[in-house]
């Protein structure tokens, strides 16, 4: 089991966010989160990524990029604990050729390679966001917990990115706002409704009257 | 009626000012002063010096302590900017920063003497303080990493999170600092130390004017090219330099330190033994005749300065905006601004002073000519960013009052009341020019050499100086504007 949660309440700056929670998540399933913004699709995340930190990638929404970092660097920071201190002082000067081909590798496949050594704040979103899911997977970690991960990218390049992370994690838990990737991508949807999970299925079974209750129904 | 809560302050702040100018003594005492003013700016075309040998020295010396200094305070500055959490370290660097560097100057003075030592300490001291509180702001504003994504290693996070992301604006404000370096050292010539402000008020004192323009000029030159000898490059080569140039380190003196601190500021009557009752007439008459005085006079000053700094910067702005003027008026205008910013309030203050004789009105010019250049200029900026409608008013005043001022006027109280606490510190270091602020009681008692009562008066100073950079938050809290501008 990657995650489970038995009656978990969940705070946030002391308001309740998600209440009596019930959740189960196996390894190796690719599960998309859905709900309005406010629903606590990120405060859950957060929690999961509270309970397994060692094994888990995190990709904040608002991607905790470090703006005067190359790319390079900022990808790198995800193995900041895996190196010594000295051995990272020195990555800071002169990078060695297995870290920089580790990364260029990376970011070969989310086209990214030419912007290996431009500093971050001259990106443009969509490229922030390639940036920040390649230091997900530079951590090379089982367990991926993203939130609204691709938000900012085309189709084609979602659908490219999404396949990746597929390919490169054993688990996936990830927020979305697109209900046509999550259904497409993924195996198993949760949608969060008024602090609880209103509807927990395959998404093959996923019907026009959920997404009806998650986004619409007022209750 | 709806009245919002600028007007609520601008009002209460037109209305302090008003009474301060009406209470300050705003007399011209010379008997001259349009010949001796006329002679002042004629003598601009009449460059020259005496000994330019001793100008040289003077100038290199002004460079090589402003160099020091700004190294020296940028690793105090930064040491102590990671413990600014610390309510004890908080409190400390606001009671060290609300003491000018003049005041550090007259107090090393008598412990170490006149010397290099001395010039170095009255900066490094209270520069450091400064340093680490925006060392501190600017490093918290720059922390975009996710606590939650932070691993164990924390010197590596700390690095690559925190100081990389914030160190153009580390480095930024340190350059600023270094310039404002180079003004503090140019005006410790006033108190001794030869650099160019010692000669700048010697040849004032003598009537030499065209000397006197001879050195404002050269300062203006050195300020204006400060990019290109100043900078990554450079920086290594003129702190060896400055190292190598300077000498005189000499006067520490254990025994002065200790002498200083256990017997010379302590109240005369306690360290006589002298009982409560002589300790409480001490202080009652230092009180009535300093301390009331000094106060009023300080305030006095600093609240009619803020206003007219005010209405002066609301004018100023205009003639550099691209909204309102023309590129040539923009230039010159511009020039006009970085002159009167390059030039410190002392040394304008000073030469006031001689041209109008002694009251509050040459304070009062140099106050609001410094600050209102500083101010005019970061606002006009401003305007400049601004985007109007293309159908807006072709008429500038319309233009003025509908469309920009309204946009600018938050921030422009933000640089103010910014201001306010600096221009109380310039207020209470003006009384060294014999204005009857708090500086003037404090240089009585070292001229009488009755240190305890310098070393109140000091404390006084300080406490009246954070009291009003209390004030000035708890106003830019009320009007809910920025909370800190590091320029």
């Amino acid at each position: 089991m990657a995650f489970s949660l038995q009656n978990e309440s969940i705070s946030y700056d002391n308001t309740l966010i998600l209440h009596s929670l019930s959740l189960d998540i196996k390894r190796g399933e690719k599960v998309s989160l859905l709900g309005k913004s406010g629903s606590g699709k990120s405060t859950l995340l957060k929690k999961l990524y509270e309970l397994k930190k060692d094994e888990t990638s995190y990709i904040p929404q608002e991607l905790s990029l470090v703006d005067n970092l190359s790319v390079y660097n900022n990808v790198y920071i995800a193995k900041l604990d895996q190196f010594s201190t000295l051995h990272n002082l020195i990555n800071l000067i002169k990078p060695s050729h297995t870290n920089i081909n580790d990364v260029r590798d990376i970011l070969k496949s989310f086209d990214l390679e030419d912007k290996l050594f431009t500093k971050v704040h001259s990106l443009s979103g969509g490229q922030k966001q390639r940036t920040a899911i390649a230091r997900a997977i530079y951590a090379n970690k089982s367990i991926l917990l993203a939130d609204e991960p691709i938000s900012a990218l085309d189709e084609y390049l979602s659908s490219k990115v999404i396949s990746i992370l597929k390919d490169k994690f054993e688990t996936i838990i990830c927020a979305l706002h697109n209900v046509d990737i999550a259904t497409k991508h993924f195996d198993r949807v949760i949608g969060l409704k008024n602090s609880k999970v209103l509807i927990d299925k395959k998404c093959t079974e996923l019907s026009k009257e959920d997404i009806q209750k998650l986004y619409y129904v007022c209750e | 009626m709806f009245v919002s809560k600028n007007f609520k302050v601008t009002l209460s702040f037109v209305l302090i000012g008003l009474l301060s100018l009406y209470f300050a003594d705003l007399e011209i005492s010379t008997i001259d002063t349009t010949a001796l003013t006329h002679d002042f700016f004629f003598s601009i075309f009449y460059l020259h010096f005496n000994d330019y040998y001793l100008l040289l020295e003077a100038f290199l010396k002004t460079i090589a302590i402003a160099v020091l200094s700004i190294f020296f305070s940028c690793i105090f500055g930064f040491i102590l900017s990671l413990f600014f959490s610390s309510f004890l370290v908080r409190i400390s660097l606001a009671f060290i920063r609300a003491i000018h560097e003049l005041f550090w100057a007259l107090i090393f003075l008598q412990i170490f003497g006149l010397n290099t030592l001395t010039a170095l300490l009255a900066i490094v001291i209270p520069y450091s303080a400064t340093l680490a509180k925006v060392y501190a702001e600017i490093l918290q504003e720059h922390d975009s990493f996710s606590n939650t994504l932070r691993g164990k290693d924390r010197l590596s996070y700390f690095l690559y999170t925190k100081i990389l992301d914030a160190l153009p604006h580390l480095i930024s404000y340190t350059r600023y600092r270094f310039e404002c370096a180079l003004r503090s050292t140019a005006i410790l010539g006033f108190v001794g130390i030869t650099t160019l402000g010692y000669y700048l008020s010697s040849s004032f004192m003598q009537g030499q004017y065209h000397e006197v323009w001879f050195i404002l000029i050269l300062f203006y030159a050195l300020i204006a090219t400060i990019k290109i000898w100043f900078n990554k490059y450079t920086f290594a080569f003129l702190l060896l330099g400055s190292f190598l140039y300077l000498d005189d380190f000499g006067g520490f003196n254990t025994a002065n330190i200790k002498r200083f601190f256990t017997q010379d500021i302590i109240p005369y009557p306690i360290k006589n033994d002298l009982g409560l009752h002589s300790t409480l007439s001490w202080f009652e008459n230092i009180f009535t005749n300093e301390i009331l005085p000094g106060i009023t006079n300080t305030i006095i000053l600093t609240q009619a300065s803020l206003l007219l700094t005010a209405l002066l910067s609301l004018i100023f702005f205009v003639f550099i905006s691209s909204k309102f003027s023309n590129k040539t008026t923009r230039i010159s205008s511009h020039i006009f601004l970085v002159v009167l910013r390059s030039t410190p309030e002392y040394i304008l203050a000073f030469i006031f002073l001689q041209l109008f004789g002694p009251s509050m009105l040459p304070a009062v010019l140099a106050l609001m000519l410094h600050n209102s250049s500083i101010i005019s200029h970061l606002i006009g900026h401003d305007t400049d960013v601004v985007q109007l409608r293309i159908d807006r008013t072709k008429r500038k005043t319309e233009l003025y009052f509908y469309e920009v001022l309204p946009r600018v006027y938050a921030q422009f109280l933000a640089f103010l009341f910014y201001r306010w606490e600096i221009i109380m510190r310039e207020s209470a270091i003006l009384g060294l020019l014999g204005i009857t602020t708090l500086g003037f009681y404090i240089d009585s008692a070292i001229e009488d050499f009755r240190l305890d009562r310098m070393f109140l008066l000091l404390l006084i100073t300080a406490f009246l100086n954070i009291f009003v950079d209390l004030i000035s938050r708890k106003v830019r809290n009320y009007l809910k504007i920025k909370k800190n501008i590091s320029t």
